[in-house]
């Protein structure tokens, strides 16, 4: 079976920023560490580490621009990737085990990307 | 935790360095803003690194980052305050500094940093937590957990040290003098964070050894400067090296403390052990003997014995009566008295400990109890060593104390041995 890239996408709600305690310098080096473990695991499936996206933003419509950002949604999208995989289970688990991605207070939307 | 490409601890080594030489040149009255734009720099790096890779210089792009970080900060600051002009100069400072102080050996602020935090104007309490959090890079709750006290307390210690910084301006260095002057405090601070890990009665193995490590790291910098490379600083670190030698012997597979006696000795660090006698070596000079020089002499002489009975007690004796006579302390007494049983016999340990009430001993009531106990059974006085043995018992401070005690003072036990203090 050939494998299909899929996009995954880190929402987290708004109206309840992230009440998380700053990561300590020693709980830092070992978020950074299982990072790399995780990366080293997956790195025939990431096509794109991709990134965090800025909260600032604008929604182009048929009538024109709104700034964002979309204050009004219940939640924001916070970062995205691109990973390969033969199903959409094996992606959601690699974006499972991937460190400080799903939490408390966020979550991730994993969809196949169709190619023609 | 190691990491590719990083050396190990390497962002709470960076938070620890950016703190001393961030601090140092904005001035410790700085110290809150300095250690939040550090803060925000590491959290860019974990967020940024990730996903770019890392940069050519890390250490060099955190420095940048937490600089800019701090001089928008006080910009700020001095913007709401309206005197621009003096931390205009600050900031100047900050910003221009780098052409010259990047040459320095950072290792330079790390210690300017310990003898800043090592103040006697402040408490012994405050001075230990506040190098755990600047030197170390220990979180609050790290810190708590680590000296076993809640988290409020440690902020409390923490805001203490640093209203105290903030005092008054202060020169961006210590002067000579003050170096000096303040060495004593240092050994103090460095053997307080040693014994809280040695000591500590902490179940977790690791974050024990963590705060002696950290503790050998600092006097190990300490060493190296000629500010502080006195033989008590040697001393030090050598009595530090050769208990941590028997560290993991000194447990047993389930976390229980093991009596000296018990111990397997060929568990051992004798690597460890000989980098401990080298740096006993080298304190044997000047003319002062510290309580470091005594109870490294004391810890040399168990990591030599070949066994728990060809251990020279004689010289053990000879170590803690130079002790009690530097720094007098009903604890060394006690522990002199189980050497002392040991060469001249039990009776002779009891009279050696005639006088020493419990209200002499109030934060060792558990050790004096205990011995008091130990020796009685040995000289067959069974009511008196019972007595002893409950009250032990009743004041122990931890569980792993207390199990180890009712194992070493059980009625029925009839061996000669050393009571647990010495564990």
């Amino acid at each position: 079976m050939s494998k299909r890239n899929y996009l995954c996408l880190q929402r987290s709600e708004t109206g309840q920023p992230e009440r998380r305690e700053a990561p300590s310098p020693a709980e830092m080096d070992k978020m950074y560490a299982q990072f790399n473990a995780w990366r080293e695991t997956f790195s025939d499936n990431i096509v794109d580490l991709g990134g965090r996206l800025n909260g600032k933003g604008k929604i182009v419509t048929s009538k024109g621009e709104i700034d964002g950002p979309f204050v009004e949604l219940k939640e924001v999208i916070g970062g995205y990737m691109v990973v390969s995989a033969e199903s959409v289970e094996e992606a959601a688990e690699i974006a499972r085990q991937c460190p400080g991605v799903v939490r408390p207070g966020s979550s991730v939307e994993v969809r196949e990307i169709m190619s023609p | 935790m190691s990491t590719p490409g990083l050396v190990e601890d390497f962002f709470r080594r960076e938070y620890g360095r950016l703190v001393a030489l961030l601090s140092r040149r904005a001035g410790m009255h700085h110290l809150a803003a300095v250690e939040d734009a550090v803060q925000f720099a590491l959290i860019r790096a974990l967020e940024t690194w990730t996903v770019a890779g890392l940069p050519d210089n890390p250490s060099g792009w955190l420095y940048r980052v937490a600089g800019n970080a701090l001089i928008g900060e006080l910009r700020q600051q001095s913007g709401r305050r309206r005197i621009l002009h003096q931390s205009a100069d600050e900031i100047g400072g900050l910003g221009h500094g780098a052409d010259d102080r990047d040459a320095e050996d950072p290792a330079d602020d790390l210690l300017h940093m310990l003898f800043v935090c090592c103040d006697d104007a402040m408490p012994l309490e405050s001075q230990v937590v506040l190098a755990l959090k600047t030197l170390c890079g220990f979180s609050v709750r790290e810190i708590a957990l680590r000296l076993l006290i809640n988290q409020t307390n440690v902020n409390k210690r923490l805001g203490r040290a640093r209203q105290h910084l903030r005092q008054g301006s202060r020169p961006r260095d210590l002067a000579a003098a003050q170096y000096s002057a303040r060495l004593p405090g240092v050994h103090r601070v460095l053997y307080v964070l040693f014994a809280e890990g040695y000591l500590s009665s902490s179940a977790d193995f690791a974050i024990r050894r963590d705060l002696c490590e950290e503790a050998v790291r600092l006097a190990t910098l300490l060493a190296e400067y000629p500010v502080g490379a006195a033989p008590e600083t040697a001393a030090l670190l050598a009595l530090m090296h050769l208990h941590a030698a028997r560290m993991t012997a000194r447990q047993d597979r389930s976390g229980g403390l093991l009596l000296l006696e018990e111990q397997d000795r060929s568990q051992w660090d004798r690597s460890r052990i000989g980098i401990g006698l080298e740096w006993l070596a080298r304190s044997a000079t000047g003319a002062r003997l510290s309580r470091y020089h005594a109870e490294a002499g004391i810890a040399a002489e168990h990591c030599l014995a070949p066994s728990f009975a060809q251990t020279r007690w004689d010289r053990v004796v000879e170590c803690y009566v130079l002790l009690q006579h530097i720094a007098p302390s009903p604890i060394h007494r006690l522990n002199q008295a189980i050497a002392f049983a040991e060469l001249e016999g039990p009776a002779a340990a009891l009279a050696s400990l005639d006088g020493l009430a419990p209200k002499d001993a109030p934060g060792a009531a558990y050790l004096r109890a205990a011995v008091m106990s130990d020796l009685n059974r040995r000289c067959g006085h069974r009511d008196a060593a019972d007595r002893f043995r409950d009250e032990a018992l009743r004041s122990a401070p931890t569980v792993a104390i207390r199990t180890l005690l009712e194992r070493r003072l059980h009625p029925q036990s009839a061996e000669p041995g050393i009571a647990p203090g010495r564990a």
